[in-house]
């Protein structure tokens, strides 16, 4: 049998590390790089940063005033998300979502805003609401919850919670998606195995309008 | 004997009537539970054809549809979920009629997106397919270029060291000059 030359064997070692090499770099192109998936829910007020909440910066909210935030999710999940935000009506003794088992809060849904979210997209939109009414009973006062949706034209929606004195009512906003799984929505989202949950509350007292 | 006749025919005629409107209540109340349950059915047969629709354009998209073109479908998806709440909110105020055309105009949408979405998705497949095809395909071909470059590359830097090496001339020393 025939030995190679030197150079054949140089040229032989040097094509085997090029194709090692180069084939791994082919890998990393056309596989797409590992990223971690989540959403971002928030709540903004009427200037659109996460300041002035409330009316004179008080969460005593009285009767006909209105109250405006900006609700907004954000996909991080790599793909094409179908998105729904419950907007639910809550006091102090109602559960609040809960984190660890996944369950949703069993306060009354108000509202819901549905979207499909391209990766990386955010979405954002107005939520003004006021309390149209209060009804005092003994120590509970209920509150009657207006929202008024101006994103889309007008769109009034309502609710009542009751609370002591009116203190202490809040607006919970859960994130659920839409499983590919189960082909149902979920509260919160699947990712790599993993379950994880996404909500946020708004604390705030119902108060009666001022008697001139 | 002939008033207690009247008396009684006047109270069946009326429990008649009472009978005859109950009967006919009942008809209306079921004809609105009917309409209200078939524009309920219309409503969930258009949820159903939205998720088939998501579900092609996430199969796009993972197989690598380009963005703009998903985007658009994303958009008309978007406006499905706007007009099947439109829908809902027309059955809440009983107008079952408006909210089923509503719902079986999504579901055109939707069949449309479905269609689309998987000629994007077969379209993308057979690019991305080429494209690996491609990008595997260049691995021997530029390591051969790199293996006949190194080659012929250390051939002439052996050649012109070697010629280099031959043009050297002996330095005479100042002392040798004298």
């Amino acid at each position: 049998m025939r030995r190679l030359s030197e150079d054949m064997k140089r040229a032989v070692v040097i094509f085997i590390s090029a194709t090692i090499i180069f084939s791994m770099l082919a890998y990393i192109v056309v596989t797409p790089m590992p990223k971690e998936q989540f959403f971002q829910l928030y709540v903004l007020g009427e200037t659109r940063m996460a300041e002035r909440y409330y009316p004179d910066n008080s969460p005593n909210i009285p009767v006909g005033r209105l109250v405006k935030w900006y609700l907004g999710a954000t996909n991080f999940m790599g793909s094409i998300q179908y998105v729904v935000i419950k907007v639910k009506l809550g006091n102090s003794t109602i559960e609040a979502p809960d984190h660890v088992n996944y369950m949703p809060s069993p306060a009354p849904v108000l509202l819901e805003f549905r979207r499909v979210l391209m990766d990386n997209e955010t979405w954002d939109f107005p939520l003004a609401w006021m309390i149209g009414d209060v009804l005092e009973d003994g120590n509970m006062t209920y509150a009657t919850l207006l929202v008024v949706n101006v994103d889309s034209g007008v769109e009034v929606r309502s609710g009542q919670v009751g609370a002591l004195n009116g203190h202490n009512l809040r607006i919970i906003f859960e994130l659920w998606t839409f499983d590919p799984v189960t082909e149902n929505l979920i509260f919160g989202w699947r990712a790599g195995g993993e379950r994880r949950v996404a909500w946020l509350q708004m604390w705030f007292n119902a108060t009666k309008p001022l008697t001139s | 004997m002939k008033y207690t006749l009247s008396a009684l025919g006047i109270v069946l005629l009326v429990l008649m009537a009472m009978l005859g409107a109950l009967a006919s209540l009942r008809g209306t109340l079921n004809a609105d539970a009917l309409a209200l349950s078939e524009g309920s059915k219309s409503i969930d047969d258009a949820s159903a054809e939205f998720k088939r629709g998501l579900k092609a354009v996430r199969e796009a998209e993972a197989a690598g549809a380009d963005r703009e073109r998903t985007a658009i479908l994303v958009e008309r998806l978007n406006s499905v979920l706007g007009m099947i709440d439109e829908a809902e909110s027309l059955l809440l105020k009983g107008n079952v009629t408006e909210a089923d055309a509503i719902a079986y105009q999504t579901i055109d949408i939707s069949k449309r997106i479905v269609l689309e979405a998987v000629e994007l998705r077969d379209e993308a497949s057979l690019r991305t397919y080429y494209e690996k095809i491609f990008t595997f395909g260049i691995v021997p071909v530029a390591s051969l270029l790199l293996t006949l470059g190194a080659h012929f590359g250390w051939k002439w830097w052996r050649r012109h060291e070697i010629d280099r090496i031959m043009r050297m001339e002996k330095k005479k020393e100042p002392e040798e000059e004298k």
